[in-house]
């Protein structure tokens, strides 16, 4: 019965973590660009969600469209404003001008929409299943179906379409994909918008587990790190299946061990991991 | 060298110790040059100490151009060295102090094997998830401090033999401050010309040139990043007799976040750059702070537009407008 | 002959230095931004508002009274920058401290300077003693008061033969747990503990840990969780989803104004313990409160909970002190404090330990109405 119910557990977190890993995994594959605004990207997703439900009135799923389509073009208005980096490959200052983002962001939505809790209402999360014994919500339902469409269409993308080539061409050597004709800027702009859009997707699903906070953000996503690193970076069956493997054992180690210790469990795996295989994740 | 060659680079040097030796004069009377007040001097030592833990970080980005984010591992070991130390044991200043430069030297060597043959982001991601493993064990294990730290730590004691310096306000820490920040800017001008600093630069620049002169990449790197581990610890030992208080705070993101501006905002290897940089965002914090969240906007905006239009830091700027060609 | 000197150098001085009444500075430092800063904005209206009341009957000592607030950020090494500030503009007296690390890093750099540092609402043991201050005063309570509290409601009231405890894991859960355990020691408590499951103050999603609860079914879960505006609202919602069966018992303290916005009904059960409720018993015949309660009511809009109380009683208690005692120097004011009874504060009369402990009174209650946050009081 506990068995069972830590496994529901560890999928539905997993599922979050998979969700909200994806546009960053992609990002850091293919642009090499460490995107230190993701946490803050997911709460602004989270507020624009919760301002389309409650302050304009739009249903959930047009909410969530809404979030997506916003971000979306934050990102092209970000992207824009670094393409010069980007196509310097100059990696380390880029890491520092997403910090900076970032920090306009929570400060800037702090201001926006003010510091207290908020919560989205019209969502599943309130909608509980009873499986027998086992609980869950229909939202987590939600997230896990949504998780495992997104990644099927994105994975689909990447290795069917002629696009999703031109991608990985650029993600495996851009200067040689430019002497193919690729224009590899188009291609970074596309791929930061998407790691935009894919975190407002998981934060409009994800966030309305619990009351969302302007000052939330990069406690939300630090488990990204571990889902990306783990997974391999770049690798979207790897950071789908280090999702739902990270909230597994996340679920067992605090249902047997301790819960309090779970993220220093996790980091202290990723480094163990790294210890005896340096190589194989210093890939790309 | 020809004589001439010589003659001249002497007179350069000599003209610059004399520089050297008279901003190194104003800076230790600055305070008391601007009012001599407690907080004039409680300003400038913290900005002594944060620019030397900034100067950890420079290293490792001037010298290996990676990006740690586990810096405020060394900067926590320092201060909970000196707290745990002189708290529990009562040992002086000198002692603390060694204890630091040990123990930072261990976490780095460590970290640094396991990051030997990563590079850039996962370098970074694997110094932050070194930070927070750092942080973890800081915050659950009572024994060393626990959640709410350690109260109550000593006033500073450096035994000279003859007399014993003790630094208990903040005019008495500022001279050792000074001096910290003093050698730390010494040892940064000399390393640059090290044999280890200029092989460091060669494998960063021109990795094949450094090969086939036979240094070992790996070697270099595990050396400088082990380097520059006690340089932020010492900042972290210092921080702690000045605040009294340690805490898991010291592994939060607001000094990761101010060594990273104040490195990267004036540019990369210049000696006085993080000096600069931390002054900058100290004063804009103490004097100029407009609130939480404007906060947050302005230095993040600062951090993202003086990178973007000047990705070498604000000496870009300064170098464009036809600046001297002094090497800082 | 040197009389007549020294005399003579007095008159002068009198008569040479212009006589100015000046401003008597009250400074404040809570996070005003951040995930705190709702709950810190509101203990500084609420000293706003007293420093208002004060100014409106003459002042202090014939002075008037000014309100200078500073934002910690709930950042203890901002926290200490702010504090040097308040140095420097030579605050008589600063009011502080939402989050403990912050409070305990500012402790050693006020009291080195001679500024009055009055703890309202950061619960660390270490803030009184800690001897970072020797004369500090903390108005908030204390988890040894706290834990007798609630382990009094379980034992005799509850009667709960198992016993589970959801807590926090930093010093303040810990120390709470360990308190109340200490407690049923002391009452020789019939029963067992059953099951300790622990979360970090930031965590949002309980269900492995209730899961675990649930599996055991104590009679009553004591659960300390200080994050009103995000972890503990989640929690009562996924705890009532898990349908638990166990009595919620929560730490004093915790069921705080956005607790009941957020998760509404689902808080109805739900048992706890409190030093303020306005509208309360002993309060609501509290003169003194009342008409801070309608003062505050007026001026912000919103009804005054526990945190806007701590507030308005530093203020209270601090410029009642300098009124008995004409003085405004640091030792002369803690010692009109530690150790003695303060009367015509919000919460009565308040009577302090000498350790500058403010002796609390609880308001045990049950949550009958989470969605209008309607309390019955519980006999004690």
């Amino acid at each position: 019965m506990n068995i069972a119910q830590q496994i529901v557990n560890g999928l539905v977190l997993g599922s979050g973590y998979a969700c909200v890993a994806l546009g960053w995994t992609i990002l850091l594959g293919v642009a090499r660009l460490v995107n230190f605004a993701h946490g803050q990207l997911y709460m602004l997703g989270a507020f624009v969600t919760w301002y389309a439900m409650v302050k304009v009135g739009m249903p959930y799923p047009v909410a969530i469209l809404a979030a997506i389509i916003t971000l979306g073009i934050l990102g092209a208005l970000l992207q824009s404003a670094m393409m010069r980096l980007v196509m310097t490959q100059n990696l380390t200052s880029l890491m520092i001008v997403t910090l900076g983002f970032g920090y306009v962001l929570q400060g800037g939505s702090a201001l926006i929409f003010g510091g207290n809790p908020q919560t989205l209402p019209g969502t599943l999360a309130r909608a509980k299943v009873d499986l027998g014994s086992l609980w869950f919500t229909w939202q987590d339902v939600l997230v896990f179906v949504a998780t495992l469409l997104l990644y099927g269409a994105v994975w689909l993308f990447t290795q069917k379409t002629r696009f999703g080539s031109v991608i990985r061409a650029v993600a495996e050597d851009p200067k040689l994909a430019e002497l193919f004709g690729i224009n590899a800027k188009v291609v970074y702009l596309l791929v930061f918008m998407f790691e935009c859009g894919a975190v407002a997707l998981g934060a409009a699903l994800v966030a309305p587990r619990s009351p969302i906070l302007t000052s939330m953000g990069f406690n939300e996503v630090i488990m990204t790190f571990v889902v990306v690193v783990l997974g391999g970076i770049g690798s979207i069956g790897g950071a789908l299946a280090a999702g739902l493997g990270l909230g597994l054992f996340i679920a067992f180690f605090g249902a047997f061990v301790a819960q309090a210790y779970t993220t220093a469990a996790a980091f202290a795996l990723l480094l163990i991991l790294l210890v005896i295989r340096p190589a194989g994740l210093a890939t790309k | 060298m020809s004589t001439i060659e010589q003659s001249r680079s002497g007179s350069m040097s000599g003209t610059r110790a004399a520089i050297f030796v008279v901003l190194a004069a104003v800076g230790f009377f600055l305070p008391k040059l601007l009012g001599g007040t407690s907080v004039a001097y409680s300003t400038l030592t913290t900005i002594a100490i944060f620019a030397v833990m900034c100067y950890g970080i420079d290293i490792v980005l001037s010298y290996l151009g990676e990006v740690s984010l586990g810096h405020t591992l060394f900067w926590a070991i320092g201060g909970y060295t000196a707290a745990n130390l002189s708290v529990k044991y009562g040992l002086n200043g000198w002692s603390t102090a060694l204890a630091t430069i040990a123990l930072c030297i261990v976490a780095a060597g460590f970290l640094g094997a396991v990051t030997l043959r990563t590079r850039e982001f996962v370098f970074s991601l694997v110094t932050y998830a070194a930070a927070v493993v750092g942080y973890e064990i800081a915050f659950n294990w009572d024994a060393i401090g626990g959640s709410d730290g350690i109260v109550g730590i000593a006033a500073l004691k450096l035994p000279f033999g003859f007399a014993t310096f003790s630094g208990l306000t903040q005019e008495d820490l500022w001279p050792v401050a000074f001096a910290l920040l003093l050698l730390t800017l010494l040892f940064l001008a000399r390393f640059r010309h090290s044999k280890l600093g200029t092989a460091a630069l060669m494998v960063q620049m021109n990795p094949a040139l450094a090969a086939s002169l036979g240094i070992d990449p790996r070697r270099i790197r595990l050396a400088v990043f082990v380097l520059s581990a006690p340089i932020t610890g010492l900042a972290g030992w210092l921080y702690a007799y000045q605040r009294a208080y340690v805490g898991p705070d010291m592994f939060e993101t607001y000094f990761l976040v101010l060594m990273l501006t104040a490195v990267v905002l004036i540019g990369r290897r210049i000696l006085v750059g993080p000096l600069i940089g931390t002054a900058i965002l100290i004063a804009q914090q103490n004097l100029f702070s407009l609130g939480g969240d404007w906060n947050k906007i302005v230095l993040g905006a600062v951090l993202a537009l003086v990178l973007i239009f000047w990705p070498a830091g604000l000496i870009g700027l300064f170098r464009r407008a036809g600046g001297s060609k002094l090497n800082w | 002959m040197s009389k007549i000197i020294r005399l003579a150098a007095a008159l002068l001085f009198a008569f040479a230095a212009p006589v100015m009444a000046q401003d008597i500075k009250v400074g404040t430092i809570f996070p005003l931004s951040g995930g705190a800063g709702p709950d810190g904005q509101t203990v500084t209206n609420s000293v706003k508002l007293i420093v208002d009341q004060i100014n409106a009957k003459g002042g202090l000592l014939g002075r008037k009274l000014v309100v200078v607030s500073k934002d910690d950020e709930s950042t203890p090494a901002v926290g200490v920058s702010r504090a040097n500030e308040m140095i420097a503009e030579k605050a008589d007296v600063v009011i502080e401290g939402w989050n403990s690390p912050v409070t305990l890093a500012m402790q050693p750099i006020l009291a080195r300077a001679g500024v009055l540092d009055i703890t309202a609402v950061s619960k660390s043991d270490l803030i009184l003693s800690g001897q970072s201050n020797p004369n500090a005063i903390r108005i908030n309570s204390s988890n040894g008061f706290d834990a007798a509290v609630i382990a009094k409601y379980v034992v005799n009231t509850l009667k709960a033969k198992t016993v589970a405890f959801l807590t926090e894991n930093d010093v303040y859960g810990n120390g709470f747990q360990s308190a109340v355990e200490a407690e049923f020691k002391t009452m020789n408590f019939p029963g067992k503990v059953v099951a300790t499951e622990k979360f970090a103050f930031k965590d949002t999603d309980f269900r492995v840990q209730l899961t675990n609860l649930k599996a055991v079914n104590p009679d009553a879960i004591i659960v300390t969780n200080a994050s009103n505006s995000s972890g503990l609202p989640a929690m009562v919602e996924q705890y009532r989803q898990a349908e638990i069966k166990s009595a919620f018992v929560g730490a004093v303290g915790i069921m705080l104004t956005n607790v009941f916005k957020v998760a509404g009904d689902a808080n109805n059960g739900i048992v706890s313990a409190d030093i303020y409720f306005w509208d309360l018993p002993p309060f609501n015949s509290i003169p003194e409160s009342n008409a801070f309660a309608a003062a505050f009511k007026k001026a912000y809009g919103a009804d005054p909970d526990k945190g806007a109380a701590l507030g308005a009683a530093a203020v209270q208690v601090w410029a009642s002190a300098v009124e008995a005692t004409k003085s405004l120097d640091k030792k002369t004011v803690a010692e009109a404090i530690r150790g003695k009874t303060i009367k015509g504060t919000v919460f009565g009369d308040a009577t302090f330990l000498p350790n500058g402990q403010l002796q609390p009174r609880y308001v045990v209650f049950k949550v009958v109405d989470g969605k209008n946050a309607k309390l019955e009081a519980l006999p004690q």
